[in-house]
């Protein structure tokens, strides 16, 4: 069998049953979700993480491309309490080590309480505890990934729905789902996926009805390009954004961001409309969240666990924005909708909103 | 917290009265949960400041305890009985939706004959057109067809108001019949009769004529006359979405649950897990969003459930079908609120009082809401328990019918560890002696046709060299759960050849190691990953939970040896200083152990609180009050073996184990728990009696001797380990003769025989007597009046609980023999013997606790038939008619305090209690209905009343067994059937009953009451009940005497002593 240590912050080494072999670090995350772990390991928010799954066994249903969500795995390693001979040989594959026969509930635990921590991991025939603590050593904080954007995004520009006669979407890409574009492109929209660095030229040589930032890993910011793009074109543009778009968002209209403190990862994350009353369950993947909105921007939906912000509205310019995510892929479709309100706002020229709609 | 968030409104229940209607006896398709949701609900109303009126027919049930609602009820759940109640108490609202299916109707009847409105009762949460629009197939499919959800293609057979099916051509039946088939694509075609209880009277139909016949008998006995024809989806796999809404529209999914057992087996019947482990998340969601706009569409409010039907069409999420939706808390509630820890029942209770889902508290882990869904961290199975045992005639195939009585759920980290847990907590063995089964009947008896055994089947298959192709061609089960099954067989033959450790891993205790490989538990105790306690928190480990719910979950294989300290206790957060008591439950359901143990259960938890003890309960049954989370301080889902009760002892740091509560389960284990306890040295008590006088109770030679000694009368007999031995001993006594295996539960195998060849056939069919099978002879009291009496000792003095006389005679088991409270033939002399013989025995035997005496009384002598120092099934009709809560007496004696520190007296009730039976014959097809020494009866009802007649009276309408006109059928010699009926003779009384012909029998007629079980209508089997029942008769035109237990007059009076 091939060994297998996962060293955690503070030094502390567990054994595993190795499934695809190497070394790795990373900031150490849970999800909760069930099922979605072949969407969960192609999201690129999971970028220079280790994804340890609290639900104990994953790859029940194999791997299928139709169902990943960008075209490589993005954790640096993996860590379950079993994984299917599918998934890890995917794994391996994809020269991304993976670890189960853990105890991952004491793994959840210790996150829990101690926060997001780095930890560094081994896996092969001959590695030691040693290795994985030398992996440890070696790991950076997620803040310290300051060129993170670069590893996600798109290199040149790449249009989906060329054919389409709707609204003219440019998602500035920080490590975008497949499933935020095509839940545009169903809707009838062009979508210019962009660098995430891209500059004022490129997105105003395109013109679009809606300003859209993606998802992505990390701390937002690293994002500066993008918050740039948001404070160029919010006042003539309606701007959306999902996740880590958000607090790019927030952060371009005199909002603050800050790290929490091991996030939210998972697929029952409860949240409660204000306007409606309503509460929908939704798929998130953060671990920063806004702090404050600033002026510009008011608080429309809230985490019923902690109050954090979900939901952003402009209060003079069209802005709407989600910390989870609506696309879902994997997780609940309750908010599908989010996208149909983000392209209407695309619909009309900018309006002149008064603060208190 | 959420607070911030609270709604302006009044949503609060104060000052508004609520009926809450509770599910009636334990049956087939309605067991436990109903007493689980309903004790959950009143909690919950009562902390929204509502007063709760309840009314219930059960007297087993926790949730019919006096301090459970404001005002209790043990009524028979009638629109007669309850229109008094709403008449007496003026409830402002009903909750209809807790109730099982039986609450349901009852509140469709009320709000049809116009009760509800006329005292302006308000249906609270689900309104009733919903109801209607779940039930009736046709309406359902054009609301699914409306929001665009798929359902399976289906029609309805229905009879028009002035047809009956009596009167119907065979070929016009036959037409309409075809044409049905042909509307759904043809045989095979599911047939059900809308309206019933766990799919009674449905299936797959594969032939025609089998078809009509199911057709004909459904028109007749559907309440609405109809029956549906639907597509079968048999092979594709079920689902079951629990789903969660409130009146703002908020809505979630609880969890989904996972039928192992492919569509076309009732999910009662199947093995169930959760969450769902082969669905891709794309099809998880699609039926998700399927269930939210099903649910919304209904305007279903509260707790409800929807089943779908998937399979892998290639696609990525896969293609699914709405089957139906049960728009109310259901037996599947209660599992997921096992499963997940959320609280159905509770946040169903608030919702209908207009609170919303996220103003409700989660209290499991006290800083989250009732609005979100629960993750999961774990994997939860659930076995079914049917009552194979008890009935040979009966054949267990697996159908859409429900045939189970009960389940057991358990909880692993992985499915192998689940599913041993699970299958262990049934107690369930399957009777086969698989060297005698060829490859060939494996395949068609125990592989491909679904039955109890087919998981043990699936083991011995692997175990010949089956691969999983094969199992899975012959079961139809998924690849994923077969390898799984697999890896359980492959584990134990690596158990055989010296490794244990993947045996231990996949769920085995050490016991089962050490006896199937001839090792020993310290060696393999050493050898393999200890078990540690891992907490259920709604929330897969993202909050700190603060409610204790623990299952146990072996370490992987790197961590070997036994854990000790905190590694043992894991994530436990009892508290190890203080004095605390591990309360054994009964495990699932069955007949002869039934909801009355987990009511004794309940109540020793409670009594050790309020003496300040930490209790801790061991039980694995989900539908249950002992394992609701705020029950106890420590919760421990695991199956009861001494092994897994002793791990709990140790991780916990308990300085006592109470076995006496939960029946036959819990007393079986104290010998080994003792045992191991010793060999682990831990500072540990097996409290109360000791194991040692239960043993002697339990042991035939043993215990005569000691009523020799007592001077004590027994019936004559004696123990055979031989068929000579058992003529000889036969011969001795004369005949009729008792005979029965020895240890058994709830009169397993008992028969009285009549001679030497009766006595042969019994031996050579019934029971395989050898040396270590022995059997019991005795003297069959003919006539004899029966009594039960249920006490508490103390070692100094003993409590009389209550005297119970039985209405049947000597050869009815006494589980199934309606009894009486007080008893009304017995002489103040016989009653003073009665007591005196219940003392000498409680001091012989050094009772601690609770103790159940069986006797018999004949010409003025008073016999010993069995005592038990343990609890009994009589316990909670005892203490609901008595007003003395003898469990909580016994439970605290156990602990120390002695009857007069407690300063309790017997009373003794003014009125008649009687205490009928519920039968379930209904649900399976084939079996005798004549009641005999053998236990069948799974639940029971009360009826009080200052008289004897209308007290059977109520019993029997509770019962459903009550009929005051029509055609009779009368076998018996017995005057007053023909004031009330048309006493009719027929030359074939089984066909003019299905010819609708008669509407009573009374017979000891096998074919007679089989059919008249088949065409459900009242029947009874025994002189002694049709003499009662005449009595009944008598009062039927009476007033009902409706009113709460607790102003029912007692004398404080101690029984037997003339006081």
């Amino acid at each position: 069998m091939t060994a297998a240590y996962v060293a955690l912050e503070g030094g502390h080494v567990l054994e595993g049953r190795g499934r695809a072999p190497g070394t790795a670090r990373g900031e150490l995350v849970f999800t909760t979700a069930y099922t979605g772990y072949e969407e969960s390991l192609t999201d690129p928010s999971y970028e220079e993480q280790v994804l340890a799954f609290s639900y104990p066994l994953i790859g029940n249903y194999g791997v299928r491309e139709e169902r990943f969500e960008s075209d490589r795995v993005h954790p640096r390693a993996v860590i379950a309490r079993e994984l299917t001979e599918d998934v890890s040989e995917w794994l391996a594959d994809e020269s991304v080590p993976a670890v189960d026969h853990l105890d991952t509930r004491e793994v959840v635990t210790d996150i829990r309480d101690g926060g997001a921590m780095k930890c560094g991991i081994a896996v092969g025939e001959d590695v030691t505890p040693e290795d994985a603590l030398e992996e440890l050593e070696a790991c950076k904080g997620m803040s310290d990934h300051t060129e993170i954007g670069e590893q996600v995004s798109v290199d040149e520009p790449v249009v989906h729905g060329e054919d389409n006669d709707g609204e003219t979407v440019a998602l500035v890409d920080c490590g975008a789902k497949g499933s935020i574009v095509s839940s545009l492109v169903e809707r009838n929209a062009t979508v210019h996926v962009l660098p995430h660095d891209s500059s004022v030229e490129t997105v105003a040589e395109i013109d679009p009805d809606v300003l859209f930032i993606s998802n992505g890993p990390g701390d937002p910011a690293n994002y500066e390009q993008a918050v740039g793009l948001v404070e160029e074109f919010v006042e003539d543009t309606p701007v959306a954004g999902i996740c880590l778009g958000q607090q790019v968002v927030a952060r371009a209209l005199g909002g603050s961001t800050e790290k929490m403190a091991f996030g939210h990862r998972g697929v029952n994350q409860p949240v409660l409309d204000l306007e409606s009353g309503q509460v929908v369950m939704t798929t998130q993947n953060h671990g920063y969240t806004v702090a404050e909105p600033g002026e510009h921007l008011e608080v429309s939906q809230i985490n019923v666990n902690d109050d954090t912000p979900e939901g952003l509205d402009g209060t003079e310019y069209d802005v709407l924005t989600r910390q989870y995510h609506p696309e879902a892929n994997p997780g609940p479709q309750d908010t599908f909708d989010f996208f149909d309100d983000v392209l209407a706002m695309g619909e009309t020229s900018p309006r002149a909103v008064p603060a208190d709609d | 917290m959420s607070t911030d968030h609270q709604s302006e409104g009044d949503v609060t229940g104060e000052e508004r009265t609520i009926l809450l209607i509770g599910s009636g006896p334990i049956q087939i398709g309605q067991a436990a949960e109903f007493d689980y949701s309903g004790a959950q609900a009143c909690r919950a109303l009562q902390e929204e400041g509502a007063r709760v009126v309840l009314v219930n027919s059960n007297p087993a049930t926790i949730m019919t305890d006096p301090e459970m609602a404001d005002r209790v009820y043990i009524e028979p759940i009638t629109t007669e009985a309850i229109s008094e109640i709403i008449a007496e108490e003026n409830p402002d609202g009903v909750i209809a939706g807790l109730g099982g299916q039986t609450g349901l109707n009852v509140t469709a009847e009320l709000a049809e004959e116009g009760v509800l409105e006329e005292y302006d009762v308000e249906i609270m949460g689900t309104p009733l057109e919903t109801i209607y629009a779940t039930e009736d197939r046709d309406l359902f499919r054009q609301r699914m067809e409306k929001i665009g959800q798929p359902v399976p293609a289906s029609t309805t057979i229905s009879l028009d108001e002035d047809e009956a099916v009596s009167e119907m051509t065979e070929a016009d039946l036959e037409d309409r019949v075809q044409a049905a088939v042909d509307e759904v694509g043809g045989l095979p075609v599911i047939a059900r009769t809308t309206y019933t209880l766990g799919g009674s009277g449905s299936g797959v139909v594969h032939e025609f004529d089998e078809l009509l016949r199911r057709v004909r008998k459904g028109l007749r006995l559907s309440r609405n006359s109809e029956v549906l024809i639907t597509e079968s989806i048999a092979g594709w796999v079920e689902y079951e979405y629990e789903v969660m809404r409130d009146a703002d529209d908020s809505c979630i999914i609880i969890c989904n649950m996972e039928n192992i057992d492919p569509m076309g087996i009732h999910t009662g019947e199947s093995t169930v897990v959760t969450p769902s482990q082969i669905v891709p998340d794309e099809g998880h969601q699609e039926m998700r969003t399927a269930a939210l706009d099903v649910i919304r569409e209904l305007g279903i409010q509260g707790g409800c459930n929807i089943q779908f039907a998937w399979h892998d069409d290639g696609t990525p999420g896969g293609e699914y079908r709405v089957v139906e939706v049960n728009p109310r808390v259901s037996r599947s509630s209660a599992l997921a609120s096992k499963a997940t820890g959320y609280p159905i029942a509770r946040v169903t209770a608030k919702v209908a009082l207009g609170k919303r889902l996220h103003e409700i508290d989660n209290e499991i882990t006290g800083e989250t809401t009732a609005a979100f869904e629960p993750a999961i961290d774990y994997v939860v199975t659930k076995v079914p328990r049917w009552p194979k045992d008890k009935f040979d005639d009966v054949d267990f195939e697996l159908t859409t019918a429900m045939k189970s009585t009960g389940e057991a759920m358990a909880i692993g980290r992985t499915f192998e560890e689940s599913l041993l847990k699970s299958l262990r907590s049934t107690e369930y063995d399957p009777d086969v002696d698989w060297d005698d089964v060829t490859d060939e009947e494996l395949e068609d008896h125990y592989l491909e046709r679904p039955s109890p055994d087919r998981p043990y089947a699936m083991f011995e298959a692997y175990e010949r060299g089956y691969t999983t192709e094969e199992v899975v061609e012959l079961t139809g089960i998924f690849e994923w759960y077969a390898e799984r099954y697999h890896r359980v067989a492959k584990s134990m033959r690596a158990a055989q050849d010296g490794d244990f450790t993947e045996a231990a891993i996949a769920g085995h205790t050490n016991t089962s190691i050490a006896a199937t490989t001839g090792s020993t538990v310290d060696t393999v105790e050493t050898d393999v990953p200890g078990r540690t306690y891992k907490q259920v928190d709604t929330c897969a480990g993202e909050f700190e939970a603060e409610t204790p719910y623990y299952y146990s979950a072996r370490k992987s294989e790197f961590d070997k040896g036994p854990l000790v300290g905190d590694a043992a206790a894991g994530e436990l957060e009892v508290d190890r200083d203080v004095e605390s008591i591990i309360v054994v439950g009964g495990g699932p359901i069955r007949i002869g152990q039934g909801v009355e143990f987990d009511y004794c259960s309940v109540h020793a938890v409670r009594a050790l609180r309020e003496l300040g003890i930490d209790a801790h309960v061991v039980n694995n049954n989900p539908e249950t009050v002992s394992t609701d989370y705020d029950t106890s301080d420590g919760l421990f889902f695991e199956p009861i073996t001494a092994e897994e009760v002793a791990d709990v002892a140790e991780a916990a740091d308990a300085d006592g184990v109470m076995i006496q509560f939960g029946g036959q389960t819990s007393v079986n284990i104290g010998e080994p728990l003792h045992d191991e306890i010793e060999r682990r040295g831990l500072d540990c008590d097996v409290m109360g009696t000791s194991v040692e006088a239960m043993d002697l109770a339990e042991d035939r030679d043993r215990f005569n001797a000691l009523m020799d000694e007592l001077d004590i009368a027994q019936p004559d007999g004696g123990t055979a380990t031989s068929k000579e031995e058992a003529l000889e001993l036969a011969h001795d006594i004369g005949y009729p003769v008792l005979v029965r295996p020895s240890y058994v539960l709830g009169g397993r195998a008992m028969e009285v025989v009549h001679d030497d060849e009766e006595l042969e056939r019994y031996i050579e069919e019934a029971v395989r007597v050898a040396p270590d099978k022995p059997i019991l002879v005795d003297e069959f009291l003919a006539d004899a009046v029966e009594l039960d009496v249920d006490a508490v000792a103390d070692g100094r003095s003993v409590l009389i609980g209550g005297i119970m006389e039985h209405v049947e005679s000597a050869g009815v088991h006494s589980g199934d023999s309606a009894c009486m409270i007080p008893p009304r033939s017995l002489d103040e002399e016989t009653l003073e013997r009665v007591r005196e013989v219940t003392e000498d025995i409680a001091s012989a035997l050094k009772t601690r606790g609770l103790m159940n005496v069986q006797l018999a009384v004949k010409d003025g002598e008073v016999y010993v038939l069995e005592a038990n120092p343990r609890s009994s099934r009589t316990v909670p009709f005892v203490s609901k008619a008595t007003g003395v809560p003898i469990a909580k007496l016994a439970a605290k004696v156990m602990a120390g305090e002695t009857l007069e520190s407690l300063g309790v007296d017997e009373q003794i009730p003014e009125h008649t209690s009687i205490k009928e039976v519920v039968l379930p014959f209904d649900r399976l097809p084939g079996s005798d209905p004549r009641l005999g020494p053998e236990m069948k009866s799974t639940g029971e009802v009360m009826g009080t009343a200052s008289e004897f007649g209308t007290a059977y009276w109520k019993a029997q309408q509770a019962s459903s067994n009550a009929v005051s006109d029509g055609t009779a059928v009368v076998d018996f010699d017995i005057d007053g059937f023909e004031d009330h009926f048309e006493v009719a003779t027929f030359d074939d009384v089984p066909q003019a009953i299905r010819e609708g012909k008669v509407d009573f029998v009374v017979s000891r007629d096998r074919d007679s009451l089989e059919m008249a079980v088949e065409e459900e209508i009242p029947y009874l089997s025994t002189e002694a009940s049709a003499k009662a029942y005449v009595e009944g008769l008598e009062a039927a035109d009476g007033n009902l005497e409706v009113e709460t237990i607790s102003d029912r007059p007692k004398r404080t009076a101690r029984w037997g002593t003339g006081e």
